[in-house]
């Protein structure tokens, strides 16, 4: 059988849910295995990528390639020797500049309009042309136009979630009223989950309870891991640490999405 | 080829032209019966109908699948669209020209065949 790239959502409904975590992890997680990824920054009103890779200044943002001013081999970096691995990674950022979220979030419909057309030529020129197996779109939580306009260009959208009360209510309107409606295979990942890693039960009660909740499948559960609060987000866990529970369950994931999207 | 091949491709030719003619006629009608239902001040379509997210998100169920099929195809025919929803091709020529009327698409004759797409300056 012939594979074909997928592109993968990273969405929630509140913020500080772990998306960004979970997607730069995820990303490092498949290039370790050998794929060839493609990790966009589609958060315009919170950039974190370029903070994340250190990258100081870009000669192309991918608010460029959305306005059209230029293509999308620009905007990409090739990060794959700061990751460092077998496959590799190629990073789209969005300008974090002042400005350019101004500017972002001033955009009309019809510019919104455009801008989804030129998301899903990514398909085209990213996947079947270059031939990437994963986008992954790390996007902004909630219902704005660049999310769902990530969303709408998705295969799979995985949605970060806590147990927060009004993270928990959010997400289920979430599934119901906007993946449901655009045909989404959706699979949920729950974060900061309080329940002791070594003990496999926490994780399988955790499991049937986030499935009750959500009536969705469940990628993965990540429990609140300190060190990775207290890495402060100055490298990339699933890379510098390939021994740490975080990092195994990031691995578990990166299989369960290949039968996923096969 | 042989005079019995000649005459046994005629008869085809006709038939399938008269399908042609039928699919032609179909399309008329569904456009009229929409027209007919919005009443007259709506005959033309509309001229600013982005086909944005949120317009799709407020589109009934059985229109936002043609216009998101069509998103992803760029342009496209009915039978194309059908094909990616596995609905009856005339289902989607139906949807198809809706959408045009309501002005998110726009509709194109190339020959016997007719090509929908969104406005093209917004297809990225």
């Amino acid at each position: 059988m012939i594979w074909l790239g997928k592109i993968i959502a990273v969405h929630s409904y509140k913020g500080g849910t772990g998306k960004t975590l979970i997607s730069v992890n995820f990303a490092a997680t498949l290039v370790k295995q050998g794929k060839k990824i493609c990790l966009l920054d589609l958060d315009f009103r919170a950039p974190s990528l370029a903070t994340i890779f250190k990258i100081e200044k870009a000669d192309y943002w991918l608010n460029d390639y959305l306005n059209g001013t230029c293509e999308i081999d620009k905007v990409l970096i090739d990060s794959s020797e700061r990751i460092g691995n077998a496959g590799k990674l190629f990073v789209g950022l969005a300008n974090p500049t002042t400005e350019a979220i101004r500017d972002m979030s001033a955009k009309d419909r019809k510019w919104e309009m455009r801008a989804l057309g030129r998301l899903l030529a990514l398909r085209n020129s990213l996947l079947n042309d270059k031939g990437f197996d994963y986008l992954i779109f790390d996007t902004s939580p909630g219902l704005q136009y660049s999310s769902i306009n990530a969303i709408v260009s998705a295969d799979v959208v995985i949605v970060a979630t806590t147990f927060d009360r009004s993270d928990v209510e959010g997400t289920k309107r979430m599934l119901r009223e906007l993946y449901d409606l655009f045909e989404k295979k959706t699979e949920v990942v729950v974060n900061k989950v309080l329940y002791d890693v070594s003990m496999k039960s926490g994780k399988d009660e955790v499991q049937t309870r986030i499935e009750g909740i959500h009536k969705v499948p469940v990628l993965g559960i990540i429990p609140c891991f300190c060190d990775v609060s207290r890495a402060e987000g100055t490298f990339i866990f699933a890379q510098e640490k390939p021994n740490h529970p975080f990092t195994k369950i990031l691995d578990e994931m990166a299989k369960n999405l290949d039968n996923i999207t096969a | 080829m042989t005079k019995q091949e000649v005459l046994g491709k005629k008869p085809l030719q006709v038939l399938q032209k008269i399908r042609e003619n039928l699919e032609r006629l179909n399309e008329k009608m569904e456009i009229m019966i929409e027209l007919q239902k919005r009443g007259k001040k709506d005959v033309q379509p509309l001229p600013e109908a982005p086909l944005d997210v949120m317009t799709l998100l407020s589109m009934p169920d059985h229109l936002r699948k043609t216009a998101m099929t069509l998103c992803r195809l760029g342009r496209a025919t009915a039978e194309d669209v059908a094909q990616q929803t596995r609905r009856a091709r005339a289902v989607e020529s139906g949807y198809l020209n809706q959408l045009v009327i309501m002005g998110h698409l726009k509709k194109e004759r190339k020959g016997r065949k007719a090509y929908f797409h969104v406005d093209k300056e917004n297809q990225g």
